[in-house]
């Protein structure tokens, strides 16, 4: 069962030098494309804005000056542009940044400005293959490495030894939970993750109706020897045992 | 101890960490931040206690953030200042491209052969060259390079057209070198690639230049920033193979890690690409299309080309750079 979880959860246990562990959030394709589109229409509404303003500006520095910037002001918004936002102190372009996304190093620290390089300038192989007769990236490379690795990383990811992160997990919606009637002592020795569960199930409880409770706690017929609200107090009872009396 | 009784002791110290985490995140550390690595030790013990203990989600959650913010603040890198820009300029660059020697080698050829194949084909079969130019280049070739020394510069002499060729230049070239240096994760494909291709191109051109057009316009032309571009270029490749035989050689280390160690060793040699082709725009945009005597141009061109030689054998050599 532990197998599994961990192949399917996106959350990524990192082992600090403090010998703890810390569990990143990692973020999938879907939010980092939505990501990379904001990206893209801010790249090019600032590069519209600009090259009106050059262009307007030009009468006056001369046309050839202006046309010299506006290939400087692509030059600079094509490849230093996210560069200069991941390589900061938020770690985040600021499509990023509206997803509640991050870019940190494999290990959970910030990234160094290297690797900002690094992923920013691999985006163009990541961005393949192109479609055909348009500029426009379709990232088809880039999401295949992303399916194809544990922790979504796309060729520019592996080679900075990055990944994306969710930022600010927001946290779950918190209901007091009916209190508990009384403490029981499950019949069974339970592993570590069955107690897992005994105890989440209380801390959610209040979330669901009393239906919800029933149906979920049947699924524990076996622990609790009971069914229906019997078996819902059964299980809370359990979980004030395991959290409070052991 | 029962989780109430944990988060009662222990509350108001996460409080007071989580404070001057606050404050050092917005730039405006307050009092008692000296307090903060020692304070974020004893969250992180507390975190792992927590989810020994198996205390509820919200309270593993909450200490789990609060430790990752921590770890972002004190484990953040330095930023280098001038010094250590300095100090790659005079000694870390030429050592990144001769450790590399054999890469160095490697992409040379890879450009250079083509490139006199190409040359040699305007005296044996200008055939390769008219396949490989098409029309429309070969009649842009023309009009640049077709009449007396004097064409370019008079192509030049509208205000500001200097700037707008630096412009190009810096955006197109600087541009094709990060393509190379990113086509070397398709281990290493993309980056043969656009070595050849440039060498075929840029072989083809001087050789239908020697065909076609007035050749001392041409050669006159390109001695400036040849060494700048060519040889940026030729460490762009480097940078690109270096990355690529991460995937294709990764020795003993897992191929994950492998890339990830290329991309760090391949990094300086991309910056110092980028560099070399910037300056290169520079040359190429304000110097190498003036109306100068031939005799000055090859001159500044040959001595650009020793001083780069020098450059890349003897700098960062010695005690003193160790």
């Amino acid at each position: 069962m532990e197998d599994t979880v961990s192949r399917i959860d996106t959350l990524q246990a990192i082992e600090l030098a403090e010998g703890v562990e810390v569990r990143l959030r990692i973020a999938g394709p879907l939010p980092r494309g939505m990501a990379l589109g904001i990206d893209m229409l801010i790249q090019g509404v600032i590069l519209v804005v600009v090259t009106i303003v050059l262009a307007i500006s030009g009468i006056g520095l001369g046309w050839n000056v202006a046309s010299g910037l506006i290939m400087l002001a692509w030059f600079f918004m094509s490849w230093w542009f996210p560069v200069f936002f991941e390589a900061g102190k938020r770690g985040a372009t600021p499509g990023k940044r509206s997803m509640g996304l991050r870019v940190v190093q494999t290990s959970g620290a910030p990234i160094t400005f290297g690797q900002a390089v690094v992923r920013n300038f691999l985006r163009v192989v990541d961005g393949m293959p192109m479609i055909p007769w348009l500029p426009i990236p379709t990232m088809g490379f880039g999401l295949a490495a992303c399916l194809a690795t544990k922790r979504f990383q796309r060729l520019g990811d592996l080679a900075a030894g990055t990944v994306v992160i969710y930022d600010k997990v927001a946290a779950e919606p918190a209901v007091p939970a009916p209190p508990p009637m009384d403490a029981a002592r499950p019949l069974v020795v339970l592993r570590p993750e069955e107690v897992q569960a005994v105890v989440a199930f209380r801390e959610r409880a209040g979330l669901w109706s009393e239906g919800r409770r029933a149906e979920i706690a049947d699924h524990a017929r076996e622990l609790t020897g009971d069914h229906g609200a019997a078996g819902v107090s059964r299980i809370m009872a359990m979980a004030h045992w395991l959290q409070e009396k052991r | 101890m029962s989780p109430g009784s944990f988060e009662e002791r222990r509350g108001s110290e996460w409080v007071e960490l989580e404070r001057l985490i606050s404050s050092v995140e917005k730039g405006k550390p307050e009092e008692g931040v000296d307090e903060l690595p020692r304070r974020f030790r004893e969250a992180c013990s507390d975190l792992a206690l927590a989810r020994h203990r198996m205390y509820s989600g919200h309270l593993i959650e909450r200490l789990n953030s609060l430790v990752i913010r921590g770890y972002k603040l004190l484990y953040r890198s330095r930023r280098s200042g001038w010094e250590a820009v300095m100090r790659f300029v005079v000694a870390g660059f030429p050592q990144a491209v001769r450790k590399e020697w054999r890469l160095f080698w490697l992409c040379s050829a890879l450009f250079w052969l083509p490139f006199f194949a190409l040359l040699a084909s305007a005296w044996w079969d200008i055939d390769w060259i008219r396949a490989s130019l098409g029309p429309q280049e070969m009649a842009a070739m023309e009009q640049m390079y077709g009449g007396q020394e004097e064409q370019l510069s008079h192509l030049r002499s509208e205000h500001g057209s200097n700037f707008m060729m630096f412009g190009f230049y810096i955006r197109n070239n600087v541009g094709i070198d990060f393509q190379i240096f990113a086509g070397g994760i398709a281990a290493c494909l993309g980056t043969i690639f656009f070595l050849v291709y440039n060498g075929i191109h840029i072989g083809a051109a001087a050789g239908y230049v020697h065909y076609a057009c007035n050749p001392q316009s041409f050669w006159t032309f390109v001695a400036g920033h040849s060494s700048f571009e060519l040889l940026g270029m030729v460490v762009a490749g480097m940078a690109g193979m270096r990355l690529g035989l991460g995937i294709l050689k990764p020795g003993r280390l897992p191929r994950g890690r492998a890339i990830a160690e290329a991309g760090k060793s391949a990094l300086p040699l991309l910056y110092g690409a980028g560099t070399m082709t910037a300056l290169a725009a520079v040359v190429e945009g304000f110097w190498s299309a003036q109306p100068i005597p031939a005799e000055v141009k090859y001159g500044a061109g040959a001595t650009l080309w020793v001083l780069h030689i020098v450059y890349f054998l003897w700098m960062g050599r010695g005690r003193r750079a160790a």
